[in-house]
């Protein structure tokens, strides 16, 4: 933030006040200046690289502009399917994490019961898990010898040949699996939204005589909404253009896989580039739907959380009965990662129309050390998802302060920019990217070796781990400047405070657990990205843990096993982080999100 | 302490593997790097393990041979498509009209090594540069240009250029899964048509032609196979053909009429192969994988991956196939790319040289533990014929495809007959309309009178589109000027696409009222 203010600070630093600052139009020039920086960064490493390829879908082999392709996709009835399922496939999916995470999160804020934190920790599971790995999990569970099968051929259900879970569920699989994969988003945002509400208000209703309904209804949750709308914004546009989860379930008829397929065929095909902008507005128009519906009329609170609602301790059997949808969920979320976690202890072959793998063995562990791509790419992914993330919580922070604080013109389009990097499929960003490093390769005369994905793709990759991840810090990050009023801040102002110090000492901490919150999601998906890892990184010197995964994967014969060894150290190494990254801000689990 | 907990367990989650590495010991390095030192820029399909053995081995042979030391880098962007893709990004803009690149062209790699001749003979051929590899070197290396009528590098002729060269080779066939099928109570498959078996409705693993050239080559197998009985027919009432070349033949409207009816065949079995399908994967490795696991009962597959199950998972769960009378055979070429220059030219050919060098040869079919053998199997077939002399120590010393290739094989020119629409059909046909072809085929099993549902699905076979129909797209797809070539090759897939579509809704009704 100095960093944006520093050209701008006329006079003295301190006691410097706002209402002396020339004003461009309503805003200010700080403002002004800190928008033109954040359009640079997403002129360069979104845009661009997006319109790199979009291009594609408006251009003939000519040269010429051309609008065919949209006609052509309008016309076509399996792409239109396609497009609708994924609508319905996204609303289900959010529907059903909603449905998840909001008993929970009222359950963790509200209340104190025994292994309340440790539930609250362990919830975050789904956070942890890379997703080629997480798939051969639930190949695994789910496979026709698997160990579902085989308990429902045990108990008489199902015959030897199995249940084919995989073929017959379809859509009610892809959106049972993603939202079990995917409420945590919702659950972090909701968890920070209530945390961070006056339980004066609340206590006020209460005193008026309100009903605990009424209460909920008409105080808690229209207060919640900011926490609510990221979360459900997250979460519908991931569903939307989710592409592993219907691919394993072997679904087609759906916009991701569709635009998948049809890139990765052999021959040109511009049609799935024009898909790709037609997914985006898609995109954009389910977030304004969303905006409508649960951010509408929504203006800052005009008072903190001054002090912490003191939630209610609940003992004996309603505290053992709070604990259990806790165990319901985690014990669902939970099970991609023990199949994980077995699957690399079973001897190769071992685990086939047994519950239980027939035998177990350290090897799979050994072959992924001796491969040379397994440790260094550990260390890889840590290096770039730290940087990543930090690189994402100041352009994210600079982000949210305009949306919030500034009075700009047009911020609308900073919103839809930040939110972008969601509704592009990563496979689309990460040729972008690759596209704009062969440009520069091809026209820069000394090219710098950095912008040269073949020497030295790191720059990049964070670059691109950062723009992807952004929409978290953003999102989170927003929701918390909008719960923390502004009164504090012009508070501090008019006590002399500069807007560095007002900034570090009242909004800073204000929204550090959005922040956190935020930071958690974009470092744990950055060490979890496939796409441009996998497009990217092209050197054995530079593969992140994501491609050092997928490349031992497509090991012949033992692939899937060796791959889960180094997904369980993946696991082990990003679980840790999340709970050291708790412990050392001294609070629990469910308490670090608020403020 | 306790407040540093998961901070000190982080660390040394983090830093135990890289304690382990050093006692288990670490793979196979980087090859030398530093000033001097030319490093070849390889872009290829092949897994680690293929990588592992011949990157260091150049480096090795180029030391002893020429006295200087390289460096291999490769680059492993993912599938064929994936590559190609990576080439038309990097050369369109800089290709002339006479298929050359300007001087200052800097290619993006220099060697593209993996794939199947016709990746490289149709998709990719105008982004490879000439082989300076002598005639007498191709010459001792292939004493036939050709196995069973595929070629096994670029020749053209005396003293024509020659792009690309086969460095080992590729069968397909089937790999299924003894104990599923004895589960399925259903006999072993011996050939193509047994795949369109209904009892395997859903167990049935394959690849998406779309993606996987080669998957492409086993599908186009099953139709040449058709075409080459009716064929075999015909020759039979016409003695004085027989000798004649293809183009001679299809001079002959009765010749052409049986060949036709022969795809149309094909198609069919296809089609009741395709609607047999669990999926259409775009993971090469993912069928083998299903079937040693019984998560499918069958596939069509690679025939070393099969081989790579047979000994991972053991017979019992893993068996591969040849089927009779069709195996495709396939070479997996390398080939030095366009605007590659100097010295890296040198070595670009010094690469080729030495994977068609006797002892890079045997690396790709030695048993582990042997001389000169890798570290772990990688169950291929050499392209050299004089590489099948001494084979004691192979891990099938049995495989030979110049002998058993000798019965039928994919045709080149018949495949350039197909080269733009068959996609088209497979495409529209299965991909885009599957929930309805899966619909449609479950209907029709669903029938129990025996003698309708066989009726049914004989009707199912009979494919929507005939050979002259095809032939026609095809040559109005050429007719359309090349600025409008994408569109119309887009409606052409939705037309054929909407063919299908009511082709299935018709007998999905009818198959619904005969139940």
């Amino acid at each position: 933030m100095s960093v944006g203010y520093q050209p701008v600070a006329v006079g003295k630093r301190r006691g410097f006040r706002w209402a002396s600052l020339p004003v461009i139009g309503r805003a200010q020039p700080l403002h002004v200046l800190l928008a033109v920086l954040v359009y640079v960064f997403f002129a360069v490493f979104l845009i661009w690289p997006i319109a790199q390829i979009v291009y594609t879908g408006f251009v003939s082999p000519g040269g010429g502009l051309t609008l065919a392709y949209f006609k052509l996709i309008f016309a076509d009835p399996n792409l239109v399917a396609g497009l609708r399922n994924s609508v319905l496939v996204a609303c289900s999916t959010t529907f059903l994490s909603l449905l998840i995470s909001l008993p929970l999160a009222i359950l963790s804020v509200r209340f104190t019961f025994p292994g309340r934190g440790l539930m609250s920790g362990l919830l975050l599971v789904p956070l942890v898990l890379p997703p080629f790995v997480g798939a051969i999990g639930m190949r695994m569970l789910l496979g026709r010898n698997g160990p579902l099968s085989m308990i429902l051929y045990k108990l008489g259900i199902v015959d030897a040949n199995g249940f084919d879970w995989l073929g017959n569920l379809q859509y009610a699989g892809v959106v049972f699996i993603q939202a079990l994969g995917l409420y945590p988003i919702m659950l972090l945002n909701i968890q920070a939204s209530l945390a961070n509400i006056d339980p004066a208000m609340e206590q006020a209703a209460y005193n008026l005589g309100a009903s605990r309904a009424s209460v909920f209804r008409k105080i808690t949750f229209p207060l919640m909404r900011p926490g609510m709308f990221a979360g459900c914004t997250l979460v519908l546009i991931w569903s939307f253009t989710e592409l592993g989860t219907p691919l394993m379930f072997d679904v087609y008829t759906v916009t991701p896989v569709q635009v998948f397929k049809q890139i990765t065929e052999v021959s040109s095909n511009p049609l799935p580039y024009a898909l790709v902008v037609v997914m985006l507005f898609a995109s954009t128009l389910l977030y304004l739907i969303g905006k409508v519906v649960l951010g509408r009329g929504f203006t800052a609170a005009t008072t903190k959380a001054s002090v912490q609602a003191t939630p209610t301790k609940l003992t004996g059997w309603k505290g053992t009965a709070a604990l259990l949808p806790f165990l319901l969920v985690f014990g669902l979320a939970v099970l991609p990662h023990l199949a994980v976690v077995l699957t690399s202890i079973t001897a190769t072959g071992a685990w086939y129309k047994t519950v239980l793998p027939a035998t177990f063995t350290a090897s799979h562990f050994f072959d992924a050390l001796r491969s040379d791509l397994a440790v260094p790419s550990v260390y890889n992914s840590v290096r770039y998802a730290t940087m990543a993330t930090l690189l994402g919580c100041v352009v994210g922070l600079t982000i949210a302060v305009l949306l919030v604080r500034s009075k700009l013109p047009g911020k609308g389009v900073i919103d839809a920019l930040a939110m972008l990097p969601l509704a592009v499929p990563g496979l689309v960003l990460a040729f972008g990217y690759l596209s704009i490093s062969v440009y520069c390769v091809n026209h820069l005369k000394h090219c710098p070796d950095w912008l040269n994905v073949k020497e030295y793709p790191v720059v990049l990759l964070v670059l691109a781990y950062a723009a992807r991840r952004l929409p978290y810090i953003v999102r989170s990050t927003v929701a918390g400047l909008q719960q923390t009023p502004e009164d504090l801040e012009l508070a501090a102002a008019n006590l002399g405070a500069s807007r560095f110090r007002t900034m570090r000492k009242i909004t800073l901490p204000l929204i550090v657990a959005n922040l956190i919150a935020g930071a958690l999601l974009a470092f744990a998906f950055a060490m979890l990205e496939v796409s441009d890892s996998i497009i990217l990184a092209q050197n054995n010197r530079f593969y992140p843990i994501t491609k050092a995964i997928w490349e031992l994967s497509q090991r012949l014969g033992d692939g899937p096993y060796v791959a889960s060894a180094l997904g369980v150290w993946a696991m082990t190494l990003l679980a840790l982080t999340i709970l050291g990254a708790n412990q050392l801000l001294g609070k629990r689990m469910g308490a670090i999100f608020r403020a | 302490m306790k407040k540093y907990l998961f901070l000190i367990l982080f660390v040394i989650v983090l830093v135990l593997p890289a304690v382990l590495q050093r006692v288990v010991g670490a793979a196979a390095s980087e090859g030398e790097s530093g000033p001097g030192v030319v490093t070849l820029d390889v872009v290829t399909p092949h897994n680690q393990d293929i990588r592992n053995v011949f990157g260091p081995g150049f480096s090795e042979w180029h030391k002893a041979k020429y006295g200087s030391a390289v460096n291999v880098r490769f680059t492993a962007p993912g599938g064929t498509g994936d590559i190609s893709r990576l080439l038309t990004a990097n050369y369109t803009s800089a290709l002339q009209p006479d298929g050359s690149v300007g001087v200052d062209f800097k290619p993006p790699y220099d060697v593209v090594w993996g794939g199947g001749d016709f990746f490289f003979d149709i998709e990719i051929k105008k982004f490879l540069a000439p082989t300076s590899l002598s005639e007498d070197f191709l010459k001792a290396a292939f004493p036939e240009p050709s196995l069973a009528g595929v070629r096994l590098y670029d020749y053209n002729g005396p003293g024509k250029p020659v792009k690309w060269v086969g460095i080992c080779i590729s069968a397909f066939g089937i790999i299924y899964n003894p104990d599923v099928y004895a589960g399925l109570g259903i006999p072993a498959p011996e050939s193509w048509p047994d795949l369109t078996r209904p009892d395997l409705q859903g167990w049935l693993a394959l690849a998406n032609p779309q993606s996987s050239s080669s998957a492409a080559v086993a599908y186009s197998m099953v139709y040449q196979r058709a075409m080459a009985d009716e064929e075999e027919a015909f020759l039979k009432t016409h003695p004085d053909l027989v000798k004649a070349s293809t183009a001679e033949r299809m001079k002959n409207a009765d010749y052409k009429a049986a060949v036709a009816r022969g795809w149309h065949t094909g198609m069919g079995r296809l089609m009741l192969i395709a609607a047999n399908a669990r999926y259409f994967t775009d993971s090469g490795t993912q069928p083998s994988w299903d079937v040693a696991n019984g998560d499918a009962a069958v596939a069509m597959t690679i025939d070393f991956y099969a081989r790579t199950y047979e000994g991972a998972a053991g017979e019992k769960r893993a068996r591969l196939v040849t089927p009779r009378g069709a195996t495709a055979i396939n070479p997996d070429p390398a080939a030095v790319l366009l605007g590659v220059k100097g010295e890296k030219y040198t070595v670009a050919n010094q690469f080729l040289e030495y994977l068609l060098s006797p002892e890079a040869q045997q690396k790709w079919i030695l048993k582990p533990g042997t001389a000169g053998a890798p570290d772990r199997a990688l169950y291929r077939p050499p392209v050299r014929k004089d590489a099948y002399t001494d084979t004691a120590n192979w891990t099938h010393p049995r495989l030979n495809p110049f002998s058993d290739a000798l019965g039928f094989n994919q045709r080149g020119e018949w495949n350039a007959l197909f080269s733009e629409t068959r996609s088209l059909v497979w495409a529209a046909s299965w991909i885009d309309t599957r929930v309805q072809l899966k619909d449609t085929y479950k209907s029709i099993l669903a029938v129990e009178n025996e003698s309708k549902r066989a009726a049914l699905l004989a009707e199912l076979a009979n494919i929507p589109i005939t050979y002259q129909e095809l032939e026609k797209i095809r040559a109005d797809l050429k007719a359309v000027p090349k600025d409008k070539s994408d569109e119309a090759k887009a409606q052409a897939r939705i037309d054929m696409a909407n063919r299908f579509r009511e082709f299935y809704s018709r007998l999905k009704v009818k198959a619904e009222g005969a139940q």
